[in-house]
């Protein structure tokens, strides 16, 4: 396929542990959890008890602000706790699955009727079901909010970090569930709903390259070629008072799955990858929603002290074994924890650790695979080198002048350079190749939630 | 061997690290230990937030690959002093004699720098704790590359203190500099101590002084800059009446003459560009646009009539060909080493061309228009080190200029 936008800023990171094409199922085993914390920002009230019984879907709690937008349960079973967290906010509800096939239903939709259903009916199923949340908007990389009307919608099937779940792979055999998924999107915008894949892995036409009723758009170049924030940025992008809504090949598929079933799906499938899982378990897993991450994981990883990221690695949360499978979770990566000290590592020619830098030897060596860990491979000093970052990022910001705005907390000059186009993921390479060991993701990303607290 | 001498280092370190953590009895120190820490050893630290991989790269790498990148300076520098020493004491030679002589003469002006700065940065990491930069390790070396052989130690050490407390640690230390340190050090003894930094002050040799009854050492050493600046208005064949004073061009790029120790030649300075070139280092833009600028105007310059023209005497520089400029003095030691360095240079990538193209152009105008002053570099980096920032400035409204251009192509969400 030729791309219709070729990029050139970025970086394929050539890392060890990328996943293989294989899904295979792990039976649910122990308790389910819902996690509201997970979305973050957002206030629920709880409208169960301990000890109460719920069919799958059941309603367990709504969202302070908005009424009619429901979280619900994946499983049939018994509510066994309810955790909380500070000031009292809701953390964790654990169910004990039961026998019982009992499930909530919702309206069926067939996916040429979803092109003639209303934009209204559609919100109010999406929040009743809590599937809403899926759908996320830009600018802040928030739920997206139903009452305003997004300029356009981006569906991202692409996955350059190492490493994201491969939208080909999800999608295989789910024809119907992509097309009613995407069809029901373009009744959420008067623009265009825009469907953004790779090139190179679009060669051999499949179900996501034959999508209807969308604008599908190739791309090709190094990550971050596959974040979200550069498709927009070529296709449409975010201005001041903006909304753009996006989602991920993967929460289409589950939002067609609820619309052609008329039922919550209770699975969903998460990649496992990195050479901290044992090679022949590098895949792809059919998991129960908020099944624990120890059974998930169960015989996967490595003897070592490992890390386990939910996200990928450039960009993702460490989590601990006890959390579960997230609604949000589409895969995760694990690491072995790298606490190895190097003598006079800081100046020895490697050419074992990965760089983009010339000045390390490793930089050399092409078509290689590194072993990575969570080591930082150096201390913590202060910026020094400049005009490095940019090459690092597609969309036309300068990070430098950006990451000094976002410093001296002056929002005004980072919105005029460019900040509501981003999400801190796509900084993510910068701190990955900065020589100071600087955190640019964390320095954007606490500027945005300073905007998005202030206004702007 | 490696693997017991790591563990051996390993289990040291952790013996005594108690000591200087919080509670412990050097707990102040800990910037030292830290500095030795990592030098011997890369942390064992694991990332935190939420970029969980790290490229294999550090500032120590980098820092010390400058350092590298001086090395062949600083090999003919010590070369190049000797040479000089026994070239006006007029005795002859060899080889070794000449680099033992010049490691004599060149060597303790560099640990003398090494060890005062060493001392000021140190104490400023323990008072502000913070850690010790490597950017230390480039500024120790720079600074005395660029002074006459023939310094007075004490002075070495009163440069070196003021290049790091006023040149950078009152501004917060590395990073936070407005001016380079190194460069701030050399203008500092430039302007406080001018009769031992200009004039014949550029090599070293030995005379017998009858008066005194005994051997002593004395100063001299014309350099091409401070000759031309001799020649005052009077306009002949400039690069002939060089030549006859013993500053031929292969004399001018070869470097065996008087001068700063590092400036003479050229080809271990291009060596160092190249270094810092290949490896990313070093800017090339700024190191391009500093020698377009700097031929640029000295071509122009060439179009000048020389002597008095009206009110205004113009010096015979006007008429020197423009690649004599490019040579003398210490234009491309600066231009490689003191421009380049990220932190008092422009940020931008269009700045960088601009900041490092104006550098050339002040140079030469120094040079020629002002006949206090043979040489430039020094005054014109600094001078731009100052405009850095407002050239960025600009080059960023630009920047904002074009992004708003590009978003306006595309519409507004409805409502």
């Amino acid at each position: 396929m030729t791309a219709d936008f070729k990029i050139k800023n970025g970086l394929d990171i050539p890392m060890e542990g990328a996943p293989s094409d294989h899904v295979r199922s792990v039976p649910l085993k122990g308790t389910v959890s819902v996690f509201p914390s997970e979305y973050k920002r957002v206030k629920f009230k709880m409208l169960v008890e301990e000890g109460d019984t719920v069919k799958q879907g059941g309603v367990l709690a709504r969202r302070k602000d908005q009424e009619d937008f429901l979280l619900r349960s994946p499983v049939a079973g018994k509510i066994l706790e309810i955790k909380l967290g500070d000031r009292r906010s809701l953390q964790e509800v654990v169910i004990e699955p039961g026998d019982s096939n009992e499930r909530e239903t919702f309206s069926k939709y067939t996916v040429d009727g979803l092109l003639k259903t209303s934009r209204a009916e559609l919100l109010a199923l999406l929040k009743d079901t809590g599937m809403m949340a899926l759908i996320r908007q830009r600018p802040f990389n928030v739920i997206a909010d139903a009452s305003v009307a997004p300029k356009s919608i981006f569906v991202n099937g692409m996955n350059t970090a190492p490493f994201r779940p491969d939208a080909h792979v999800l999608a295989r055999g789910k024809n119907e569930e992509l097309q009613a998924g995407l069809n029901a999107l373009t009744r959420l915008t008067d623009g265009p709903v825009h469907l953004c894949l790779s090139a190179a892995k679009s060669v051999t036409p499949d179900v996501l390259t034959k999508a209807s009723n969308v604008q599908v758009n190739y791309f090709d170049g190094p990550h971050p070629s596959g974040n979200t924030s550069t498709h927009i940025h070529l296709l449409d992008p975010v201005l001041p008072g903006d909304s753009v809504w996006t989602l991920r090949v993967s929460d289409v598929l589950r939002i067609g799955e609820l619309l052609l079933n008329g039922a919550i799906p209770a699975t969903q499938t998460v990649m496992i990858a990195g050479n901290g899982v044992k090679p022949e378990l590098r895949g792809y897993v059919t998991v129960t929603t908020g099944m624990s991450l120890a059974s998930v994981l169960d015989g996967a990883l490595i003897e070592e002290e490992t890390r386990v990221i939910r996200g990928d690695a450039l960009y993702g949360d460490k989590v601990d074994l006890k959390g579960g499978v997230n609604f949000y979770d589409q895969g995760f990566v694990v690491l072995p924890e790298d606490r190895e000290r190097h003598l006079l590592g800081w100046y020895a020619p490697t050419t074992e650790m990965f760089s983009a830098h010339k000045v390390v030897p490793s930089a050399w060596v092409k078509g290689k695979k590194f072993s990575f860990g969570t080591n930082t491979r150096g201390s913590k000093r202060a910026l020094v080198l400049t005009g490095i970052y940019d090459k690092y990022v597609p969309l036309d910001i300068m990070v430098d002048p950006l990451s000094r705005a976002c410093i001296s907390k002056d929002t005004d000059d980072a919105i005029a350079l460019g900040i509501l186009e981003t999400d801190p993921e796509d900084f993510a390479l910068c701190t990955f190749v900065c020589p100071s060991k600087t955190d640019f993701g964390a320095i954007v990303a606490e500027t945005l939630s300073l905007i998005q607290e202030e206004g702007f | 061997m490696n693997k017991n001498l790591k563990e051996t280092i390993e289990s040291k370190h952790k013996e005594i690290e108690p000591l200087f953590h919080k509670g412990g009895k050097f707990e102040k120190f800990y910037p030292l230990f830290e500095a030795q820490d990592t030098f011997a050893l890369t942390p064992p630290d694991v990332t935190k937030g939420n970029t969980h991989v790290r490229d294999a790269v550090d500032l120590k790498r980098v820092m010390f690959t400058v350092v590298i990148a001086l090395l062949p300076c600083l090999l003919w520098g010590i070369f190049n002093a000797g040479y000089n020493y026994y070239h006006y004491s007029g005795i002859e030679a060899n080889t070794f004699m000449v680099l033992f002589r010049g490691a004599l003469i060149v060597m303790p002006i560099v640990l003398t720098s090494y060890i005062v700065g060493g001392i000021w940065e140190v104490t400023f990491a323990v008072v502000r704790k913070h850690e010790i930069n490597e950017g230390f390790l480039v500024t120790g070396l720079l600074f005395p590359l660029t002074l006459p052989p023939t310094i007075a130690l004490w002075q070495v050490a009163v440069g070196i203190t003021f290049g790091v407390v006023i040149g950078k640690e009152i501004f917060g230390g590395t990073g936070f500099n407005i001016l380079n340190p190194a460069l701030t050090a050399r203008a500092y003894l430039f302007f406080a101590h001018a009769k031992d930094m200009t004039g014949d002050v550029w090599a070293k040799f030995r005379y017998f002084d009858p008066e005194v009854g005994k051997y002593v050492d004395g100063k001299t050493g014309a350099t091409p800059l401070g000759l031309g600046a001799s020649y005052g208005g009077q306009g002949a064949d400039v690069a002939e009446r060089l030549s006859s004073d013993g500053f031929s061009l292969a004399t001018i790029f070869g470097g065996l003459m008087p001068g700063s120790i590092a400036e003479t030649a050229a080809i271990p300075i291009l060596l160092g560009a190249a270094i810092l070139i290949v490896t990313g280092v070093g800017s090339w833009k700024i190191m391009a646009g500093g020698v377009a600028g700097l031929l640029g105007t000295a071509i122009l310059m060439n179009f000048l009539p020389s002597g008095v023209v009206g009110d205004v005497t113009l010096t015979t520089w006007t008429q020197v060909p423009f690649i004599y400029h490019l040579f003398m003095g210490s234009f491309l030691f600066g231009i490689v080493f003191m421009a380049t360095d990220p932190v008092s240079a422009a940020q931008t990538d269009l700045g960088k061309w601009i900041y490092g193209v104006l550098i050339g152009v002040v140079t030469v105008l120094v040079r020629v228009t002002n006949p206090g002053f043979p040489e430039g570099v020094m005054l014109a980096i600094i001078f731009m080190n100052v405009m850095a920032p407002i050239i960025d400035y600009y080059v960023v409204r630009g920047h904002i200029a074009k992004r708003n251009a590009y978003l306006r192509k595309f519409s507004y969400a409805k409502g």
